[in-house]
């Protein structure tokens, strides 16, 4: 009965979500991406290409980006602040998120502050990107750990809060003695599934915050998408949106096979 | 609480709880019930002795499982002490095992784990703790499911892993809440036979909370009756029938009208 669970699970990380397993899913979502190209193509007929490019300009744009070695430099320029930024920021934000719920103390201190800062957003941080870091990968980096901070603090914070009493009793009653033992080998695991769907919505938050993390200045496929906007050049625009929405495709699908391993035990 | 020792109910009547035993000693509980005090618990003592089975049954509302909380150190009393093999219960402690109404299985840990997770704090060695897993799997019957987790087990199993979880840091005491309540009927009278076998061959001291009349004069040595508004002891009722008891018996029939009476006199 054990081996028939596992290889059911083994199976489902086939799937990643996508439907890879079920052919007529398959079909179903292919025909959705060839209907919205028809209907895009048909639109650009009608605009200007500045207003609107077709698929194909796109594509031309594309495949010129990616041949003249501009669209690979961008994005793993891109990936050099987007991967220590979306680290320190998940790294911080699941630290603070499981400390401050799990401790009243904690929680009480760092209330107000915690209220001030929330609703800033990253964007108006960036005269402190420059001070503090400048206008570099480090800079950049800060700006997306800002938006990652957040998400995982409170998806973080929520799954502490929705532990069972019933669970911290049963550890007490089989000698779990202090905070320590208690959060390493209750509330973490207890509450990693909801950590877990709060550092996957990070990562996908983290793609777009490249975008405003590269606005001052730093290389990479958000400077792309500004310059190009500038120039008018769409197709080229709507180039390195694919290119970020590809990113974040493969770091979802990377992330949620690794999710369904780490949670093998949940129902 | 000098001279408590020498309270001729406690002692007589009510089993002393010697040196291996539990003394319920005068525990008193009184709730802050909106700003009015409520009297969950008053004056309640008995005894348990060393290797005795006795159930605790009570209507709804007379503090059953406030009761079982303070003897499982989670809850504090408000008068009175518990003692457990001479020692007063100040908290949690590992010399106890507790099992729960809803099993609270750690989900996210194997069969073989969840039973192993309290000898992880104890001093035994690796060996030993492997040993004392398996031995306690064997106990219950649980052996081929050692690598499962508790989503892929039936409730019954489940129960059955929560008493081999209770068991394996070898308690003096098992301290049970309900724990058959959650399953079928027919599950729930297999368990029964099985928890008189677990008894026997392990020679623990059970004290087993039920609402379940029938269930406490199939397994009880003693049945200890409480009464509600306060909760209190009504009376201590001796089952003299043989094991194993079969309901068809008269006696047992007997003891059953006995018991239920005494819950409906005290309403």
């Amino acid at each position: 009965m054990a081996t028939d669970t596992s290889s059911r699970f083994d199976g489902d990380e086939l799937r990643f979500g996508l439907g890879l397993d079920d052919p007529r899913r398959l079909l179903r979502g292919a025909a959705g991406v060839v209907g919205f190209v028809v209907v895009w193509h048909l639109a650009s007929l009608t605009q200007p290409a500045y207003v609107l490019p077709s698929p194909t300009a796109v594509g031309d744009a594309f495949a010129e980006e990616l041949a003249s070695g501009t669209m690979t430099t961008a994005l793993w320029s891109s990936v050099r602040h987007w991967l220590p930024g979306t680290i320190a920021g998940t790294g911080l934000g699941v630290a603070a998120g499981v400390a401050f719920s799990w401790s009243g103390l904690l929680d009480d201190v760092t209330a107000p502050l915690v209220r001030t800062l929330r609703p800033v957003p990253p964007l108006a941080l960036i005269g402190f990107a420059i001070a503090w870091f400048g206008i570099n990968d480090a800079g950049a980096a800060f700006i997306i750990a800002v938006g990652a901070f957040w998400i995982n603090f409170y998806a973080s914070y929520g799954a502490v809060e929705g532990v069972s009493e019933d669970l911290l009793d049963v550890g007490r009653t089989l000698g779990v003695r202090g905070e320590l033992d208690m959060v390493r080998s209750i509330v973490l695991p207890a509450s990693l599934p909801g950590i877990l769907t709060g550092v996957r919505t990070g990562l996908g938050r983290c793609w777009m915050l490249v975008v405003a993390s590269e606005i001052f200045g730093v290389p990479g496929v958000g400077r792309e998408i500004l310059r190009a906007s500038n120039n008018l050049l769409v197709d080229t625009v709507i180039a390195y949106i694919l290119v970020l929405s590809l990113m974040y495709l493969v770091v979802d699908v990377a992330f949620r096979a690794v999710q369904r391993r780490v949670l093998v035990w949940r129902a | 609480m000098a001279g408590v020792n020498d309270d001729p109910m406690t002692r007589d009547e009510f089993g002393s709880g010697g040196e291996s035993g539990v003394a319920v000693d005068r525990v008193g509980k009184t709730y802050d019930g909106d700003g009015k005090p409520v009297r969950a618990l008053d004056d309640v003592s008995f005894g348990v002795d060393g290797g005795e089975f006795v159930c605790l049954v009570g209507p709804s509302g007379c503090g059953k499982t406030t009761l079982f909380r303070i003897i499982a150190g989670l809850t504090d009393a408000t008068d009175g002490e518990v003692r457990l093999a001479g020692a007063p219960v100040t908290g949690p402690t590992t010399n106890m095992g507790v099992v729960f109404q809803e099993y609270h299985l750690f989900p996210w840990l194997t069969v073989e784990e969840n039973v192993g997770f309290g000898l992880e704090r104890s001093d035994r060695s690796e060996a030993e703790r492997e040993q004392r897993v398996d031995e306690m799997l064997e106990l219950v019957g649980l052996t081929e499911f050692r690598d499962s987790y508790p989503k892929s087990l039936s409730g019954g199993m489940k129960q059955r892993v929560a008493i081999a979880r209770a068991l394996a840091v070898d308690p003096e005491l098992l301290l049970m809440d309900e724990p058959f309540g959650a399953v079928d009927a027919q599950t729930r009278e297999m368990l029964q036979r099985e928890l008189l076998d677990v008894w026997g061959s392990t020679g623990k001291t059970v004290l087993f909370v039920t609402h379940d009349v029938a269930e406490a004069v199939t397994l009880a040595d003693r049945i200890v009756v409480m009464a509600a508004e306060p909760g209190r002891v009504a009376e201590v009722v001796d089952v003299d029938v043989d094991r194993p008891r079969e309901r068809g018996d008269p006696a047992f029939g007997e003891h059953v009208a006995r018991v239920r009476e005494l819950i409906g006199a005290h309403p």
